[in-house]
């Protein structure tokens, strides 16, 4: 891999979002669709599979970041991980994307990196999609047929590759409008900062007063995608967040994990997964 | 298309370039227009060295920019910060605190600290070294750099306040 060259390409700079998917009907696998290009022009240098690069950046407003009391959250497919941070109602009410969006890459990457860009990359590890996965968020996918929505849950089928079709724009991610009674967190190990995460947990609880009435646990580098942890969602419903519930959350979630050796071992990301599970509710809950 | 014409601001000066679409924004400035001072570090934006500002405001690595993709944007490059032959306080704070060891992680690292104080002008040492994390230094003189955007900090703030 040569990291000064860039392969040979043709570029497509759409004006309209119906350009941008008539061409994408035309060239169909043979086009990679350009956001933030932290991992796509990485990618690109290792190995080129592409004849065709569309670029997202010259489409009119997609880069928003909106929130609506009643309809939730709408992230734009070119909004960057600083402008989610930059947004107030996603640091108090959607802590889990912006605890993700805050350790993601470095302070330039996150310039350039975007949410949506994050969640069709289809890392099993990528911080933002973890925290998506929590929130329970839904893709938003545009062709030339139309309009198509995918639960985010549904949304990836292996490492790197998600059910968006060729032909298909992810336009936006939508989060579903949370009261102030849910509350959520996002934890991790890496080896450094900068790193990309060993393992990453967040999760959703919706509390009615200190019962917890619904909770969604996501997990990264714990299974072929970003996984749910069902079992362990369900001991947490209708009950009180005590340091014995805690407890019996740390022990449970090792034993839904599915994880292999990689960028660490598989032992090491099952030991810490119940802890690092805690930790997010704690960090939730704002309890210790 | 193979080619595009495009529009780049660089340093206040303005350049139509008619550009191979695949030519990344950092071989546009050192190779195109012999900007010396953009440092090629690791070729996949995890160093920091070839950080440019985009806009006067947000710093980005280019790198892994297309420059294809950014007609009619202003770039700064540590050669643009100069104004009437005094440098930048950020440039004199770390010649100042001795910030400089082999001087190749140095344009990064002065411009992700313009971005930085542009945005936070009185940042604590944690925030320095968190905004500071993309940029390497492998001379490692970490302590030295955050002793000059302090510096920097203070002194473009005496000088606001006059």
């Amino acid at each position: 891999m040569s990291t000064r060259i860039m392969p040979q390409f043709e570029l497509l700079a759409p004006q309209s979002v119906d350009e941008a998917v008539k061409d994408l009907a035309q060239y169909k696998e043979k086009a990679a669709v350009l956001a933030g290009g932290t991992d796509l022009l990485i990618m690109m240098k290792d190995e080129n599979k592409w004849e065709y690069v569309l670029s997202l950046a010259e489409i009119p407003d997609l880069d928003y970041v909106l929130f609506d009391p009643k309809e939730g959250l709408r992230i734009g497919a070119m909004a960057r991980l600083t402008q989610v941070l930059a947004s107030p109602v996603v640091k108090e009410r959607y802590r889990a994307l912006w605890k993700a969006a805050d350790r993601s890459g470095s302070p330039q990457t996150r310039a350039m990196a975007t949410v949506v860009g994050n969640i069709l990359r289809a890392s099993r590890t990528g911080d933002c999609n973890i925290a998506i996965l929590a929130l329970g968020g839904t893709v938003v996918l545009r062709s030339a047929e139309g309009i198509r929505e995918v639960v985010v849950d549904d949304f990836w089928v292996s490492q790197g590759v998600s059910v968006r079709r060729p032909d298909e724009i992810a336009v936006e991610v939508k989060l579903p409008a949370l009261s102030e009674n849910s509350v959520s967190s996002f934890s991790n190990v890496a080896r450094t900062t900068l790193d990309v995460s060993k393992v990453n947990a967040a999760v959703r609880l919706d509390m009615e007063g200190d019962i917890c009435k619904h909770a969604r646990i996501a997990m990264g580098a714990e299974g072929p995608t970003p996984i749910r942890l069902p079992k362990t969602e369900k001991m947490l419903e209708g009950v009180k967040i005590t340091d014995e519930v805690l407890l019996s959350v740390e022990k449970s979630v090792p034993t839904e994990v599915t994880p292999k050796d990689g960028r660490t071992s598989a032992e090491y990301r099952r030991d810490v997964s119940g802890v690092l599970v805690k930790r997010a509710i704690q960090d939730a809950c704002n309890v210790s | 298309m193979k080619q595009r014409s495009i529009t780049l601001f660089v340093n206040g000066e303005e350049y139509c370039l008619t550009i191979p679409v695949n030519r990344t924004l950092l071989q546009v400035l050192r190779d195109d227009l012999k900007l010396m001072d953009v440092k090629y570090g690791c070729g996949e934006g995890e160093c920091g060295a070839c950080t440019v500002l985009v806009d006067g405001g947000e710093a980005i690595v280019s790198c892994i920019t297309l420059a294809a993709t950014m007609d009619g944007k202003h770039i700064t490059t540590v050669a643009g910060l100069e104004k009437n032959g005094e440098l930048h306080p950020v440039q004199q704070a770390f010649i100042d605190e001795h910030a400089i060891q082999c001087g190749f992680c140095t344009p990064g690292m002065v411009l992700k600290t313009i971005s930085l104080l542009t945005k936070n002008p009185e940042p604590t040492e944690d925030e320095i070294r968190k905004e500071l994390e993309g940029n390497i230094c492998r001379c490692t003189g970490y302590a030295k750099i955050v002793k000059a955007v302090q510096r920097a900090s203070e002194q473009m703030r005496a000088s606001q306040a006059k």
